[in-house]
């Protein structure tokens, strides 16, 4: 398992390095974001330790740069700040995990055991679909720049649209993913919801991205 | 419910009503006594005209009752007499044997000259009488007293009548008033409830929430932009404070991070007594680093309160930069710097000397950690204060740093790498600022940073010390 572990103060990555070479990881340590964005873009890490506070860019740059830059190794920010918005920030701007300094060992292997266990399936913080995009932070869905104001049910059946751009979904499929079991009238919820979502993200731009799967349910198209 | 538990609209409508109710009852009473006086005017009028004529009566001829009663009948609204100066009636419309009205003392008075009575009760005529007698003179030389009497009933029910009419409306103008100025109040007091219900929605917690400023540019827009700009202090100090806290942690949580880390290293097994030895080096560094920081901390907590202790006590100039140089002279061989000391011969200041050299040594440090060259030490008096400057032949402070260079935890480098926590020039100016004095960064024209801090050279006249209490009352930038 290789690690990357970015963190300016040296003792501390110095002390990180150590007690992960002992459990027989590699690891490599960036005292820079600017360092860790070309590290991590030529060498494909299992894990990345990111700190916050870094010189030059921040950890919350970084975190943003490496996903844009299509790296998807698991990160786990590990920083002495405990607010609760730099935590949310964190994990908003990438991050799978969030660990507080001080720290116990047993807890960051247990935890970077943990991220690489899931894999390094794309997981972008925002979601795009051609020209289609969804902030699942900051609840905001635009086309091409422009925003588009949904309510938080349209929102939540787009979202499940494009984490499966392309796929042909059932309506089960659909009901399964945006409604709960308190919703009882389950008929034709979900074709109306559509027929919202198409006055809304296509019709006013010409566009027709949710195409119907005759017999099936529907599908977002990919290539736009 | 006590008057100040009344809301605006209540008490505003209340003050409106009374005030109305006052003016109302002024402008009731006035009408009233100007017609009265009116009326009883123009019943004089008519009495001293009837008063004429009998006397013109008694002049022509002597007075003969027949004739009185065939010229001046009055009936039931006025009557005539014609008296002897005893009293006797010689004539009267009244009716025979009715007597007189007059009672004896007006008679007299009478008989002198003219003589008035009011709410005289007459037999034989409607309501209460108004009376003139005036003394007469016949062609036989002898004096009379005739008098005109006139009902005052007519006015009594005028005044009667306008009393009812103000009795009954003012109420009612009252009322319709009040509902009126409810409403008003009401309407005026709408934007105030808006801006209440808003500023009862904000909460610090989502920044840069401020009240709506009402279009119109009135007392309500001028109270809602200062409620604002209250708004916005309130949330830079929350940010100040909590950008403190965030750094203070961070920076208490650094070395922390490191001791746990080592520490749990050091226990994992087969650990050479050199490893062991070197953890233990490092965890000290640690608890130096943490002990430094908490010292630090604790001398910018009291200076904010103001609490900062300075005990004053004479010291020479030179004496002073000689005993912090000493301290960092090894330091600086090591790293192949020098420190040169340049100070006023026999210049004496009245200065806190342990804060003072404090405040020095972190200046030289800072000076040894980021500047280069020579690391220069000048003290000098100059219009009653006393001038320390450091300056080293480094890069000196970047562009724009400057400014908040003795702000807390404040670095050139916003990564925080390696040394220390960005309280030391903060502390210099915390104790600058206890001193009476301040520090500065003086930028000269050549390269280097230097760093100015001036302070009073005798304490006792600009800052007592026992006056670091009263400081606290100062209002803080």
């Amino acid at each position: 398992m290789r690690i990357l572990v970015v963190e300016d103060e040296e003792k501390m990555a110095g002390l990180i390095r150590r007690g992960l070479r002992e459990e027989g990881m590699a690891v490599d340590v960036a005292g820079r974001g600017e360092d860790a964005l070309w590290m991590a873009g030529s060498t494909e890490f299992d894990a990345i330790i990111l700190d916050l506070m870094l010189p030059g860019i921040d950890g919350f740059e970084t975190c943003r740069r490496l996903r844009d830059d299509g790296v998807w190794a698991p990160i786990l920010m590990l920083t002495a700040r405990d607010a609760v918005e730099d935590r949310v920030a964190g994990l908003d701007h990438g991050a799978d995990d969030y660990l507080l300094k001080p720290f116990s060992f047993a807890e960051l292997l247990a935890r970077l055991r943990a991220l690489v266990r899931r894999g390094r399936g794309e997981r972008p913080a925002v979601l795009e679909v051609g020209d289609l995009r969804l902030d699942p932070a900051t609840h905001r869905v635009s086309r091409d720049g422009t925003e588009i104001s949904l309510s938080a049910k349209e929102f939540a059946l787009l979202e499940v649209f494009m984490r499966h751009p392309g796929e042909a979904i059932s309506r089960f499929q659909l009901l399964e993913h945006a409604w709960d079991y308190d919703y009882e009238n389950r008929s034709n919820v979900v074709d109306v919801y559509v027929r919202y979502l198409r006055e809304k993200i296509d019709r006013p731009f010409g566009t027709k991205s949710i195409e119907t799967v005759r017999g099936v349910g529907y599908r977002l198209r990919k290539d736009e | 419910m006590s008057p100040r538990r009344l809301s605006i609209r209540a008490r505003l409508t209340a003050a409106f009503v009374a005030a109305l109710a006052v003016v109302l009852a002024l402008a009731g009473l006035f009408v009233y006594l100007r017609t009265g006086s009116e009326l009883s005017g123009a019943i004089d009028d008519g009495l001293e005209v009837r008063a004429a004529d009998l006397a013109a009566l008694v002049a022509a001829g002597g007075p003969d009752s027949q004739e009185l009663t065939g010229t001046l009948f009055e009936g039931e609204e006025g009557f005539s007499e014609i008296l002897t100066t005893d009293g006797r009636v010689v004539a009267s419309t009244l009716g025979d044997g009715a007597g007189t009205a007059l009672d004896p003392a007006t008679l007299a008075q009478a008989t002198q000259g003219a003589a008035r009575l009011d709410g005289v009760e007459v037999p034989g005529l409607d309501g209460d009488a108004r009376i003139l007698a005036e003394p007469a003179n016949s062609p036989g030389g002898d004096t009379f007293v005739v008098v005109a009497g006139a009902s005052t009933g007519d006015r009594g029910e005028a005044l009667a009548g306008i009393a009812g009419a103000f009795l009954v409306g003012a109420p009612l103008a009252l009322a319709l008033a009040g509902m009126l100025g409810y409403l008003l109040a009401t309407r005026a007091l709408a934007p105030v409830e808006s801006l209440r219900r808003r500023a009862d929605a904000i909460t610090l917690e989502r920044s840069g929430e401020r009240l709506p400023l009402p279009e119109a540019e009135d007392e309500l827009h001028r109270l809602a932009e200062t409620l604002n700009a209250m708004l916005d202090r309130i949330e830079a100090s929350l940010e100040r404070e909590r950008v403190f806290v965030a750094d203070a942690s961070h920076e208490l949580r650094t070395p922390l991070a490191i001791l746990r880390a080592e520490l749990e290293l050091a226990r994992r097994p087969e650990r050479t007594p050199d490893e062991l030895r070197a953890a233990l080096a490092s965890a000290s560094e640690e608890v130096d680093r943490l002990s430094r920081l908490a010292e630090d901390l604790l001398v910018i907590a009291r200076a904010d309160q103001g609490r900062l202790p300075i005990k004053r006590e004479p010291v020479a100039l030179s004496e002073l930069l000689t005993r912090v140089s000493r301290r960092f002279a090894q330091r600086a061989r090591d790293a192949g710097r020098t420190i040169s000391i340049e100070a006023e011969p026999g210049a004496r200041a009245n200065v806190d000397v342990i804060r003072v050299e404090q405040a020095l040594g972190n200046l030289i440090d800072n000076a040894l950690r980021h500047g280069a060259g020579e690391v220069r030490l000048t003290a000098s008096r100059r219009d009653g204060l006393v001038r320390i400057e450091v300056s080293d032949g480094g890069p000196g402070f970047a562009a724009g740093f400057d400014a908040e260079a003795f702000e807390r935890f404040s670095r050139a480098d916003e990564g925080r790498t390696g040394g220390g926590a960005g309280l030391g020039l903060a502390i210099v100016k915390a104790i600058a600022d206890a001193h009476g004095g301040r520090a500065s960064v003086v930028r000269p024209d050549g390269t280097g940073a230097t760093v100015r801090v001036e302070l009073p050279l005798d304490g006792t006249a600009t800052e007592p010390h026992e006056g670091q209490s009263a400081r606290a009352s100062v209002p803080r930038r």
